[in-house]
């Protein structure tokens, strides 16, 4: 399958526990070789999403497939080439970092062999190198993420689906596990992700999706979810000499307003639509134009906090 | 290897190394040998090996179900099994690969307990009688039987239990008087009691399993 063809579709899947409706009819896809980050407030529906996906829930109705496998039918399929990491993953507490992962590798169909040196390069990959041989009662919270990383690289699934990876890591350990999943998915592995960190979907996602209350309420890419709610980018022009008029700017196709801030400096604040290169593109061509220099350009673009919070809102009205 | 296979192997490394097996496989022989020489009419009257193997299907049951029980819970409740369930395992796997890995440790501190009651009987009396043999013999039958059925609850109890505390208590009150059904055929005085004490214990604890499996099966990770 090729890059961007579907590895995984969602169609009208609905999913209650006892009264409540879970997940209301939720239907999108997941394409080959993309990060999709997904997110949503608490009990918005994203475990049970990904429960599904990964066939630890079978009664839904409507309709999942896995490349091609119907879920819950061909799970066992499936389990071959997907890799999952629960959102509180735990281990058996009596074994070895090594053991666990031996096991684990085992039921996924490797071979001891290869396995010896695959659990050596995941456990480097996210930074338990040394703790190999130590008993998993000894690791820290930190560590026992890490270690469910690696658990869901060791057999290189086709499909990565990480529920909360990044939660209760310091920076540094989420520096590593980003720059991770960033390097899995130009090898061709495709990742599918739930977070409360918007900035963390934000830093790794191509496409995102938002849930609410059981619904999805958009998919797409950061910009396509802000052209969808007409979110203005901001950039910031620093002159060292001012323009003779700022009118030619106001008239640019795209900018909603220009607000000088600060006389003395000249600092310019610009109001764009998306599109921002070709603005300030020729933004610059109309500074210059009118005799300024130019030092410095900046794009304070809207962050996924402020386009998610929009969503959100939108959807509690 | 097959998941069974593979997780049996596992359980059974995790069992032999934990300190309550360690507790069993040398506590059991050291309690026996206590009783029977604190016990001044022990000395006349009750062989070290019958003592032996009384004292395994008390105590030996008990523990098993507590320890599967226990860990069934604890791990249930941590959500130790989603990463399991998620490859080609099958759940009674999870549950078998348990019990057999227990039951094969506890049947070990079994047979090392009576052994052990064997070779004092036969150092001390410099004989062992037939009737004292066999009287051994059926009580060290009637263990496995009672332990068998005392792990089956515990797995039954693990799986059903919502916490540590709950699970003790039904293993407690419920998994003991439970596991003395395999005692049954030998207060009846039933002709040929080792088989129907065999029997009892396969099925007492095929049928604990069985609903312990039905169960385990419904339940969401």
């Amino acid at each position: 399958m090729s890059r961007g063809s579907r590895i995984a579709v969602f169609e009208n899947v609905a999913k209650s526990y006892h009264e409540s409706l879970a997940l209301d009819h939720i239907s999108f896809e997941i394409k080959e070789g993309e990060i999709f980050g997904y997110i949503g407030p608490n009990g918005a529906g994203k475990t049970t999403t990904i429960k599904i996906l990964v066939g630890l829930i079978s009664d839904f109705t409507g309709i999942v497939y896995v490349r091609g496998n119907r879920m819950p039918g061909e799970k066992h399929e499936v389990s071959k080439m997907i890799g999952y990491m629960p959102q509180d993953v735990a281990f058996q507490e009596w074994r070895t970092v090594e053991q666990t992962l031996m096991t684990f590798g085992l039921l996924s169909g490797l071979k001891k062999p290869e396995l010896d040196n695959r659990i050596g390069e995941v456990l480097e990959a996210v930074g338990l190198g040394r703790e190999r041989r130590k008993k998993v009662s000894y690791l820290s919270g930190g560590m026992i993420q890490k270690l469910g990383f690696a658990q869901a690289l060791l057999h290189k699934p086709r499909l990565l689906v990480l529920d909360e990876p990044l939660a209760g890591l310091d920076p540094e350990s989420r520096h590593q596990i980003k720059s991770a999943l960033k390097d899995i998915s130009k090898k061709g592995t495709t990742v599918f992700f739930s977070s409360h960190v918007l900035s963390d979907v934000q830093d790794v996602a191509g496409r995102i999706g938002i849930i609410n209350r059981g619904k999805i309420l958009k998919t797409g890419t950061l910009a396509e979810l802000k052209a969808h709610f007409d979110v203005t980018n901001d950039i910031l022009i620093a002159l060292s000499k001012g323009a003779r008029s700022l009118d030619p700017l106001k008239e640019i196709e795209g900018v909603e307003s220009i607000t000088v801030i600060d006389l003395n400096k000249a600092l310019l604040r610009m109001k764009i639509k998306a599109d921002s290169d070709r603005i300030i593109h020729r933004a610059i061509l109309e500074l210059i134009g009118q005799g300024a220099q130019i030092r410095s350009i900046s794009s304070v673009s809207q962050s996924l906090d402020e386009v998610y919070l929009k969503y959100i809102q939108g959807d509690m009205r | 290897m097959n998941s069974f296979t593979l997780l049996y192997k596992d359980e059974l490394k995790g069992f032999y190394k934990s300190k309550v097996m360690l507790l069993l496989w040398l506590g059991m022989p050291a309690l026996a040998l206590i009783l029977h020489i604190w016990n001044p009419q022990s000395k006349e009257q009750m062989p070290l090996a019958l003592l032996s193997a009384l004292t395994v299907s008390s105590i030996g049951g008990t523990l098993a179900s507590v320890m599967l029980a226990v860990g069934l819970v604890h791990e249930k409740s941590k959500g130790v099994y989603s990463l399991f369930l998620i490859r080609p395992v099958k759940r009674r796997h999870i549950l078998l690969s348990k019990f057999f890995s227990v039951y094969s440790c506890i049947a070990v501190a079994a047979l090392l307990t009576i052994t052990l009651g064997f070779a004092v009987d036969y150092i001390k009396r410099g004989v062992i009688t037939q009737e004292i043999f066999m009287e051994t013999l059926i009580s060290l039958v009637m263990s496995f039987s009672m332990m068998a059925i005392a792990s089956g609850a515990g797995v039954l109890i693990g799986v059903i239990s919502p916490s540590v505390l709950f699970s003790v208590i039904l293993v407690i009150y419920g998994g003991n008087q439970l596991a003395a059904l395999g005692f049954l055929p030998y207060m009846l005085k039933l002709p040929h009691p080792w088989l129907f004490i065999i029997i009892s214990g396969v099925l007492v604890a095929s049928l604990l399993l069985f609903i312990s499996v039905l169960l385990f099966d419904k339940k969401q990770f």
